[in-house]
């Protein structure tokens, strides 16, 4: 049986295949070779804005002769989805992954290395959005889009608690908001207690590693002074604003709370905006942005880098065709539409002019730029966000009044033991 | 729907053939009780099948992962890692496991209480209305039961969101105003509140229902003679109604007890086992160190461990149809 | 006997109270469906959709393949449910009326098969459907529904049977009808209330069901509504106005089903099953 004598020769077996697969069409062009043919590509939903998708779709078609299929995802479920597709026959052939699971999927042998491809296409691409696209120092995947949370405010609002121009440093930030719970009925800032990218992005700005190695084992490391440091900032962002603190920013969606106009900003990455704009027009002119102050003025407070990557099935029949579509799609024409469409992070020098104009895309970028960060880069990370997120327990605790260095006690064992599967 | 009422009705009027006629089936030549003899087996044909291929299979399968390390890597490259009986030896060495169990049956024995409890009471009150109010409580009892889990479990995260849920304001309106954003997943017993109401809502009619209508199945002149003996409604109920249902309260409860402890959907949706997995039970544990966890074979040997736990829980009603069925045809 | 003024008001009272509370998710459902977003969420309830809007239902309903997965649904739905009807109902005839070797343990095995913890098995099953190479498509799913409601329906059918007179279907014989025609003519029409009702606890398990759809058919045009209501919670936040649009979408099939089934079943049951 196939399946038996696939198991029988194991991981070498697999990496011959893979190999096998990948010399079948060798011309580089091969404009012919690949009429007719329909390559799959899996994006989540939300991911792919409809001006990029068409214009990826169109010159894929003059490239190659080929068609592009867009599979959206729903998020429901992803992960038993993604992992058993890449175990079939037929797997998908290109597949966005979010890029703090792609070192997962790349250790358990899921995904092809590009790179290759890397080396021609993407050789300005800025080291922080890359590396969240390796594993074992090679090129799983391939940067595709990424962002960072900004503040996102309501000018009247600001206006009316006679706030003139913006906060630079994290304690005008505090006074601000301070100065709106004094002169006015809105309530200063909606965070609920579980925004853990934006928590995230705190640990990135006070230095704290979320993992340890003990013994050639990694570990939780919530127990860290640096992480209770980032969790105290967070507790003074939280005590603004009345946001319930077991949720995370989607239950309810903040930017329709926000849309209420009674609330006075948000942690938000840039695309909400839309979001609070949809449920409620008026709010439109009020919407202002700005990048999320640090402790000084010169260094921005740290974010978290969120985004998704491209990656090519191991097990695809049609590789070659596969990279040709990543060419396209993350060329520079491509990804200048996807910071202008969306307002992303620009990941070169060069397409900062792209997102000229994208309030915003400019107020993410100071940030992106000197202060951003992902989670820890281990293949064993990706377990520890699934349901239920151990961290995020971590950080209602110490909300509802536990000491940090308790409510890490408390989820440790339950880290650590994810930490260790795989 | 009648759950299975057999045994109740058999009671009521016990079956001419038991005494005097001949058992059907019993042929006239050699040939013809041949097949007879055949005939049971060829009928129960199909379902044995179906249930061999469709269940006994993937149940076989599951065996054998529980021996298996089965996460991402293995499923994705197709490879076979037995590790004996290391899956059980972790579960069961875990405190964890011993934690979940208890609270499974904790959980499931309070709900299950709930549902009959409540379940009969409300089936005999839809027997003493009159005829309009009858209809208009079967009618709401009937949208909630016919409300698909998928729609119902989303809804009750909606009713007690703690900021815009109605009813976090009702309470707040009411006068208890520490309830205005009062946080229903925040701690366990409140998680669990939220479940099982919304769990005794959904049971709630299928044991009302089938109440009234079993109710119905009781010849009048019972209850005429117990009032004639100055019987009250509680007398009534424990010396005519509860005797003769008897066999319709074992077997919702062992249904009950099945469908509660393998509720799914409803808690996972209000709070996915949480806070710091406290509502999680035995199906939700497994599912979350099996499929959530991509760590397939563990949640294998939990599943296995699961159904055993359950077999425990309705040990004494498969034993007690057993007998029955022996004094039976 | 005359009951007291307050005796005849209680029950009423009662009764009022308990459908309220037995209506109000259902209706919370469709009045959050029609209305608009800037109602939905607001620090006092809006009770009624005043500012009534079908653009939820717009959404929902203009979600890529709604309409082929809504086929789907309900091809599935009624081939597993009409199956293990048919099925169950040859195998609830041998247990309930007949006497052969064997019998108790095939009783226990369809007791126990109900305890299936079919969540946790999608994996295995997942694995056998992918290496017989059936995936993403309606067969397995069908066949698999199938049985998840087949021992349900057969333990419950077996009720029903038993509750058909024997001696009908003797005098049937007697009257010289072989034990088949004697079945089809005379104890299935009785058989017919049952039949409905237990359908139904095969319809909502089979409408119901996400997580092995989720695995087994992943090409979008291959999957069920379930897999389309879930679009609308999504990672970024759940759209709770097209969500619940698609929740009373989902719902509606089933509950008209059962308000029309509930009536017809309740009463036949009460006509079937008193005799003697």
């Amino acid at each position: 049986m196939k399946r038996g004598l696939i198991a029988a020769t194991a991981v070498a077996g697999m990496l011959v295949s893979v190999a096998a697969c990948g010399s079948s069409g060798n011309s580089t062009d091969g404009a012919d070779g690949f009429k007719g043919q329909k390559l799959t590509v899996w994006v989540m939903d939300g991911s792919n804005p409809a001006q990029w998708t068409e214009q990826v779709s169109k010159e894929f078609k003059k490239k190659t002769g080929a068609t592009v299929d867009f599979q959206v995802q729903q998020w429901e479920g992803i992960q038993q989805k993604l992992t058993t597709a890449l175990s079939e026959d037929t797997p998908p052939d290109v597949v966005e992954i979010g890029n703090t699971q792609t070192a997962a999927y790349a250790k358990a042998g899921a995904l092809l290395d590009l790179g290759d491809l890397k080396k021609e296409i993407g050789s300005d691409w800025s080291d922080t959005f890359n590396k969240a696209a390796m594993a074992d120092g090679k090129q799983y995947a391939l940067p595709w889009y990424a962002g960072n949370r900004v503040v996102m405010y309501n000018k009247k609002i600001w206006a009316d608690a006679g706030i003139k121009g913006t906060p630079k440093t994290r304690s005008a930030l505090f006074k601000d908001l301070d100065t709106i719970k004094q002169k006015t009925q809105a309530e200063p800032l909606y965070l609920p207690g579980q925004n853990w990218y934006f928590f995230d992005g705190l640990t990135i700005g006070t230095g704290a590693d979320l993992v340890k190695k003990d013994g050639g084992k990694w570990v939780s490391n919530l127990g860290d002074p640096k992480v209770a440091k980032a969790m105290d900032i967070y507790k003074t962002y939280q005590s603004f604003s009345t946001a319930p603190k077991n949720k995370d920013e989607a239950t309810p969606q903040q930017a329709e709370v926000f849309a209420k106009g009674k609330t006075g900003a948000i942690i938000a990455m840039g695309y909400e905006a839309a979001t609070a704009v949809k449920a409620n027009p008026k709010i439109k002119d009020d919407i202002g942005f700005f990048t999320i102050p640090g402790e000084t003025e010169a260094k921005p407070e740290g974010v978290f880098l969120g985004g998704s990557n491209f990656a090519v099935a191991g097990g695809s029949q049609k590789q070659d065709l596969a990279k040709a579509f990543l060419k396209v799609a993350l060329s520079k024409k491509a990804d200048a539409q996807m910071v202008k469409e969306v307002g992303w992070t620009p990941k070169s020098p060069d397409l900062a002019d792209a997102a000229k104009g994208n309030p915003a895309a400019e107020a993410a970028a100071p940030a992106a730029a000197k202060s951003g960060g992902t989670t820890p880069l281990i293949p064993q990370w990706a377990a520890v966000e699934n349901v239920p997120n151990p961290i995020k327990n971590y950080m209602t605790a110490v909300l509802s009044g536990k000491t940090p260095a308790d409510a890490a006690k408390a989820v440790d064992a339950e880290i650590n033991k994810r930490l260790a599967q795989q | 729907m009648a759950v299975q009422l057999d045994d109740a009705v058999e009671k009521a009027a016990p079956r001419i053939g038991k005494g005097g006629a001949p058992p059907a089936g019993r042929g006239t030549g050699s040939r013809r009780s041949r097949v007879a003899r055949g005939t049971p087996y060829l009928l129960l044909l199909p379902a044995l099948l179906a249930t061999a291929v469709f269940l006994g299979w993937p149940m076989v399968r599951n065996i054998l992962l529980s021996f298996q390390t089965l996460n991402m890597k293995e499923l994705i490259q197709h490879l076979t890692v037995w590790t004996g009986t290391g899956n059980f030896q972790e579960i069961l060495g875990s405190g964890e496991f011993w934690r979940v169990t208890v609270r499974t049956i904790v959980f499931t024995g309070v709900n299950v209480v709930l549902i009959m409890v409540l379940g009969v009471l409300i089936g005999l009150l839809l027997a003493r209305l009159g005829k309009k109010m009858r209809l208009t409580l079967s009618v709401a009892l009937v949208l909630a039961w016919a409300m698909p889990v998928i729609a119902a479990t989303t809804v009750f995260q909606w009713l007690f969101d703690s900021r815009y849920g109605v009813a976090n304001w009702v309470l707040d309106q009411l006068g208890w105003h520490s309830m205005a954003h009062y946080d229903w997943v925040g701690t366990q017993l409140s998680t669990f509140f939220v479940i099982t109401l919304l769990i005794v809502w959904q049971s709630l009619p299928f044991v009302a229902l089938n109440l009234y209508a079993a109710t119905t199945t009781i010849p009048k002149e019972l209850y005429e003679a117990a009032r004639m003996d100055g019987a009250g409604t509680w007398k009534v109920f424990t010396s005519v109604t509860f005797p003769f249902l008897k066999p319709f309260f074992l077997a919702t409860t062992f249904l009950e007890v099945i469908w509660v402890f393998k509720a799914f959907p409803q808690i996972f949706a209000i709070n996915k086992g949480g806070p710091d997995r406290l509502t999680e039970t035995l199906p939700i544990y497994a599912f979350t160190e099996g499929v959530g966890n991509l760590h397939f074979g563990m949640g294998a040997a939990i599943s296995l461990l699961t159904i055993l736990v359950l077999l425990g829980m309705t040990a004494y009603y498969l034993r007690l149809t057993l007998k029955q069925e022996e004094d039976e045809l | 006997m005359k009951r007291s003024l307050a005796g005849r008001i209680w029950p009423n009272a009662t009764a009022i109270v308990l459908a309220i509370g037995f209506v109000f998710p259902v209706y919370w459902m469709f009045n959050t469906a029609f209305k608009p977003t800037g109602d939905i969420i607001s620090d006092v309830p809006v009770w009624f959709p005043v500012n009534g809007t079908f653009e939820h239902f717009v959404t929902a309903v203009n979600a890529p393949n709604f309409w082929t997965l809504a086929g789907n649904s309900v091809l599935v739905t009624v081939l597993a449910v009409g199956l293990s009807l048919l099925i169950a109902l040859c195998g609830s005839f041998a247990i309930s009326r007949m006497r052969f070797k064997g019998r108790k343990g095939i009783l226990l095995t369809f007791m126990v098969a109900q305890m299936a913890p079919w969540e946790v098995m999608v994996i295995s099953i997942y694995m056998i459907v992918r290496d017989a190479d059936l995936l993403n498509s309606l067969v397995p799913l069908t066949f698999f529904y199938m049985l998840m409601v087949l021992p349900f329906t057969l333990l419950t059918l077996r009720g029903y049977v038993a509750a058909v007179p024997k001696e009908l279907e003797e005098s049937a014989m007697v009257d010289g009808c072989s034990r088949r025609q004697a079945f089809v003519k005379v104890v299935f029409p009785l058989l017919a209330p049952g039949l409905m009702a237990t359908s139904l606890f095969g319809f909502i398990t089979a409408w119901n069901e996400f997580p092995l759809v989720l695995v087994l058919n992943k090409e979008p045009a291959k999957g069920t509504l379930p897999l389309w209501l879930s679009q609308f919670q999504s990672q970024f936040g759940d759209d709770w106005g097209a969500t619940m649009a698609a929740a009373s979408i989902f719902a509606i099939p089933i509950l008209i089903l059962f308000l029309f089934l509930q009536r017809k079943a309740v009463g036949g049951l009460t006509a079937g099953a008193v005799k003697g």
